[in-house]
C-alpha cells in the first residue's frame, strides 16, 4: 500500500465536499439542528429534562444526519466520478483500485470526523449554556450534573449462587416423579432459577429486600453514587408506597432516607460520598413502611436489581468515546456506499443507499421478530400455522439480524443520556466489529468486484 | 530479435466482444486486429465514428478487457499497475475536477505518480508553463475554456515524463496556433525517443505529424503503413521550380510533352490555411 497515493485520494475527497459547499452545507445544517431542535421540543421545565433532550435529541439528530450524507457521498461519490469518466483519468495512472477505494473511505472518515467534533463541542457548549442560565439553586444544578453530566459505572448487586439448591431440587423432583409431565431436567432447572428470582425481587407489605454491592477502591470519592430502581405493583392501581432506604456497610451505621415510590416510575435516590467512602461490601436494604397495604411490589429495574451507578469519569470525555463509536458506525455505512457506488450507477447506488438505510432504521424490529419468531399476533381469528415462506423469512430475518446486532448493541447514545459511562471496551468492541472487521468485509468484497469491472 | 523488443504497443488477433446484462455478446467492437507500435514513433489511429479506436485505446489502458486475443503494452500486460507509471494518456474530454485548480490538479496527479516534495513542485510549475498557463494556474478549471482545459490534459499526461503517451484527439478544440504549439511539443517528444499513440478525426494533423496510421473500420484494420507511402500516388511527379521565366518554361513544357506524349499541368505551389494563420498572427503580434 502506497501510502501517498491513499492520501492524494483522501485529500481530494475532502476538497471536494469543501468546494463544492458540501461541508458548509451539511455543517450549517448540523448546527442548526443541534441548536434548534432543544429549542423546538417542549420539555418538562426541569434543568434535567432540559439536559436529556439535549443530549438525547442533538445525537439523534446529529447521528441521523451523518448517516445519511455518509452513504449519500459515498454512494454517489465514486458512481457519479464514474459517470462522468473523472475516474477514467485517475485510473490510467498507477494507482491500484484498492488505493481508490481506501483514499476514499478515509476522506469520508475524515469529513466525518470533523463534524463529529463539531457536534461535541456544540452539546457541550449548549449543556454548559443550559447549567449556567437556569433559575434552579446550585444544589440542583449540582445533582443534574452528577446525574447526567457525567460518565457513570453501572454496579449491580450480588447475585447469590443458587446452583446447588437448583441441583438438589431439580434431582428431587426428577427421583420422586413430581416433575411435571414431558419436563426435562434442563427445562426444570430454568424454571427453578426464574422462580427464585422472582422471590429475589418481590417485597410483600411491611417486608424488607436487601442487596449487596461490591464497591472497589476506585469506585469511592468526591461524587456522589446514584441508585436507580423502579418497582411494578401486583394490583392495577399505581397507589404510592411508603418505603425507606438503608445503605451502609456495618448494620450499626446505616444511612437511612425516606420515600415515596410510586409504581411504574423511574427512581433515583442520590447516596452522599460521605457514606461510600471505602471498598468492601455495601448492603442496601428497601423496607416498605406500609404494612396495610395489599399490594406487593416487585423490584423491576432491569432483571438484575437497582443499579447503583457510580462515577468513573467526566462527561467530556464521555462524550468523545461515544462519538468515535458513532465515528466507526459512519466508518462502516461508508464502506458499504463505497461497495454500492464502485459497483452501480449513480440512482441505483443513491436508492441502494436509502434501502440501507431503512434497513438499519428497522434493525431493532427485526432484531424483535427474530427474537420473538412472530411478526404479528391478532386478537382473534383461527390459530396461525407456520407455511416455508414464514420459516424461510424467518431464517432471513434471524440473519439480518445477527450482522445488525453490533450496529444496535454498540450504540452510545442511550448510554450518554443517561450518564452512563462509555466505556473503552464498547469503543474497541466498535473498532474491532464495526470499524474493523464489517469494514474488512464490506471492502474486500467491492474492492474484488470492483477491480473485476470495466471503465468503458 | 530487435524488432520484437522495440515494440511499444503489441496487439495480436486483438478482439472487444461487449456483452449484456446476461452475458450475450452484443457489439464486437475491436475484431482480430493486430497493432504493432514500435519506440519512437508517432503512429495514427484513424477510422470514423464507432469503427473501435476508443475501445483499442481503453483496452491499451486497461479500463477495458479483451474478450480474446494478445495485447502487450511495453512488454507487460495493460492490467499491470507498474506499467501505468510510463504512460501518460490524454483523453478525448477534459476530464478533470472542475473545482480545482491548474496546479492543484497537477499536483494531485503527479501524487498519484509517486511524485513528492520539490520534484513535484519543479515538474508541476515546468509544464504549466510548457502549456502556457502560468497566468492562470491558480484559477479553478470550471472557468477555463475548452482550449485551456485541454492545454491542462496534456500537461497532467506528461507529468511521469512518460515513455508512451496516448493521445485522444488532441488538438480538438485548440485554435491554429495552440494546435501547432501541440503538434510541436509532440515532435519534440518524438525527437527525444518517446512513443506517441494519436486517435483522430483531424487528418491534417495526423498527415502532419505522424510516422505510421492504421485506419480502422467496423473494429477492423483497413490500411496500416508509413504516411509517406501511403500518400503517394504511384506513376504521378510532382516537379517544383522557383519563378522560372515565362520562356524556360514554355522550354520545358515543350520538351517533356516531346518525351512523354502528355502535356504536364501547372499550377502554383499553395499554401495551407495553417501555415497562413500562423504566420498573420505571428507578424500581428510582432507589431508593437
Amino acid at each position: 500500500m502506497r501510502l501517498g497515493r491513499i492520501t492524494a485520494i483522501a485529500q481530494l475527497t475532502v476538497r471536494e465536499a469543501v468546494r463544492s459547499r458540501l461541508l458548509l452545507s451539511l455543517g450549517t445544517f448540523l448546527v442548526a439542528g443541534l441548536i434548534g431542535l432543544p429549542l423546538l421540543i417542549a420539555g418538562d421545565n426541569t434543568l434535567a429534562g432540559q439536559i436529556q433532550i439535549i443530549l438525547n435529541y442533538t445525537l439523534t439528530y446529529a447521528t441521523a444526519i451523518l448517516t445519511a450524507t455518509t452513504l449519500w457521498t459515498s454512494c454517489g461519490g465514486v458512481s457519479t466520478e464514474i459517470q462522468d469518466r473523472r475516474l477514467y483519468l485517475v485510473l490510467t495512472k498507477p494507482l491500484h483500485r484498492y488505493e481508490l477505494w481506501v483514499g476514499k473511505w478515509l476522506g469520508i472518515a475524515g469529513l466525518n470526523a470533523a463534524l463529529l467534533i463539531l457536534t461535541g463541542f456544540i452539546i457541550g457548549a449548549m449543556t454548559w449554556h443550559a447549567i449556567r442560565n437556569s433559575t434552579d439553586d446550585p444544589v440542583t444544578k449540582r445533582a443534574v450534573c452528577e446525574q447526567f453530566l457525567m460518565a457513570r459505572e453501572t454496579l449491580l448487586p450480588v447475585t447469590p449462587d443458587w446452583s446447588r439448591l437448583i441441583e438438589t431440587n431439580t434431582w428431587r423432583l426428577m427421583q420422586s416423579g413430581q416433575a411435571p409431565r414431558g419436563m426435562t431436567a434442563n427445562m426444570i432447572r430454568t424454571k427453578l432459577l426464574e422462580e427464585l428470582n422472582n422471590q429475589r425481587f418481590t417485597i410483600p407489605p411491611g417486608k424488607e429486600i436487601r442487596f449487596a454491592y461490591e464497591i472497589a477502591a476506585r469506585e469511592t470519592g468526591d461524587h456522589d453514587l446514584i441508585l436507580n430502581y423502579k418497582l411494578e405493583s401486583t394490583r392495577p392501581e399505581r397507589a404510592p408506597v411508603a418505603a425507606r432506604w438503608l445503605i451502609g456497610y456495618d448494620p450499626a451505621q446505616v444511612f437511612q432516607v425516606n420515600v415515596t415510590n410510586y409504581p411504574g416510575v423511574p427512581c433515583t435516590l442520590p447516596i452522599s460520598s460521605h457514606v461510600v467512602n471505602r471498598p468492601g461490601t455495601l448492603a442496601i436494604t428497601y423496607q416498605r413502611l406500609d404494612s396495610g397495604s395489599q399490594a406487593t411490589l416487585m423490584m423491576a429495574m432491569n432483571n438484575p436489581g437497582p443499579e447503583l451507578r457510580v462515577a468513573s469519569g467526566s462527561f467530556s470525555m464521555n462524550l468523545a468515546r461515544g462519538l468515535l463509536v458513532i465515528l466507526c458506525k459512519l466508518a462502516f455505512l461508508a464502506a458499504l456506499g463505497l461497495v454500492a457506488g464502485c459497483l452501480l450507477s449513480t440512482p441505483v447506488a443513491v436508492f441502494t443507499a436509502f434501502f440501507i438505510m431503512i434497513l438499519l432504521a428497522s434493525a431493532g424490529y427485526v432484531e424483535s421478530v427474530a427474537t420473538s419468531g412472530v411478526f404479528y399476533v391478532p386478537h382473534e381469528g383461527p390459530e396461525l400455522v407456520q407455511t416455508g415462506l414464514d420459516r424461510l423469512i424467518l431464517h432471513l430475518f434471524k440473519a439480518f439480524s445477527v450482522m445488525t446486532r453490533p450496529l444496535i448493541q454498540l450504540d452510545p447514545v442511550p448510554l450518554l443520556t443517561d450518564g452512563r459511562i462509555v466505556g473503552w471496551d464498547l469503543v474497541l468492541r466498535a473498532m474491532a466489529w464495526l470499524a474493523g472487521l464489517y469494514t474488512a468485509i464490506t471492502a474486500l468484497i467491492g474492492i474484488m468486484l470492483f477491480n473485476r469491472r470495466e471503465l468503458g | 530479435m530487435g524488432e520484437t523488443t522495440d515494440l511499444v504497443i503489441e496487439a495480436r488477433k486483438l478482439t472487444k466482444i461487449f456483452q449484456d446484462f446476461w452475458g450475450r455478446p452484443k457489439v464486437c467492437a475491436v475484431n482480430e486486429i493486430d497493432l504493432e507500435v514500435r519506440r519512437g514513433e508517432l503512429f495514427g489511429l484513424l477510422g470514423p465514428n464507432g469503427s473501435g479506436k476508443s475501445t483499442t485505446i481503453k483496452m491499451i489502458l486497461g479500463l477495458l478487457h479483451p474478450t480474446t486475443g494478445l495485447l502487450t503494452v511495453l512488454g507487460q500486460s495493460p492490467r499491470n499497475v507498474a506499467v501505468k507509471s510510463k504512460i501518460g494518456f490524454m483523453p478525448e474530454e477534459s476530464y478533470l475536477y472542475k473545482y480545482l485548480t491548474a496546479a492543484e490538479i497537477l499536483d494531485f496527479y503527479a501524487s498519484l505518480y509517486g511524485l513528492s516534495g520539490n520534484r513535484k513542485k519543479e515538474r508541476v510549475s515546468a509544464l504549466i508553463a510548457q502549456v502556457g498557463l502560468d497566468a492562470a494556474r491558480n484559477r479553478p478549471i470550471g472557468e477555463f475554456s475548452k482550449g485551456m482545459a485541454r492545454r491542462v490534459g496534456l500537461a497532467q499526461c506528461l507529468l511521469n515524463d512518460p515513455d508512451l503517451i496516448l493521445l485522444d484527439e488532441p488538438t480538438s478544440g485548440l485554435d491554429p496556433l495552440a494546435c501547432r504549439e501541440v503538434k510541436d511539443i509532440l515532435l519534440g517528444l518524438v525527437r527525444r525517443g518517446k512513443t506517441i499513440l494519436i486517435c483522430s478525426h483531424h487528418l491534417a494533423d495526423m498527415q502532419d505529424i505522424c510516422d505510421r496510421v492504421a485506419i480502422l473500420m467496423n473494429g477492423k484494420v483497413c490500411a496500416e503503413g508509413a504516411v509517406k507511402e501511403l500518400l503517394i500516388n504511384p506513376g504521378t511527379l510532382r516537379l517544383s521550380l522557383e519563378s522560372p521565366s515565362r520562356e524556360s518554361l514554355s522550354a520545358i513544357l515543350d520538351y517533356i510533352e516531346k518525351e512523354t506524349g502528355t502535356r504536364p499541368l501547372v499550377d502554383h505551389t499553395g499554401r495551407t490555411l495553417e501555415s497562413v494563420f500562423i504566420e498573420t498572427v505571428k507578424q500581428r503580434n510582432s507589431i508593437p
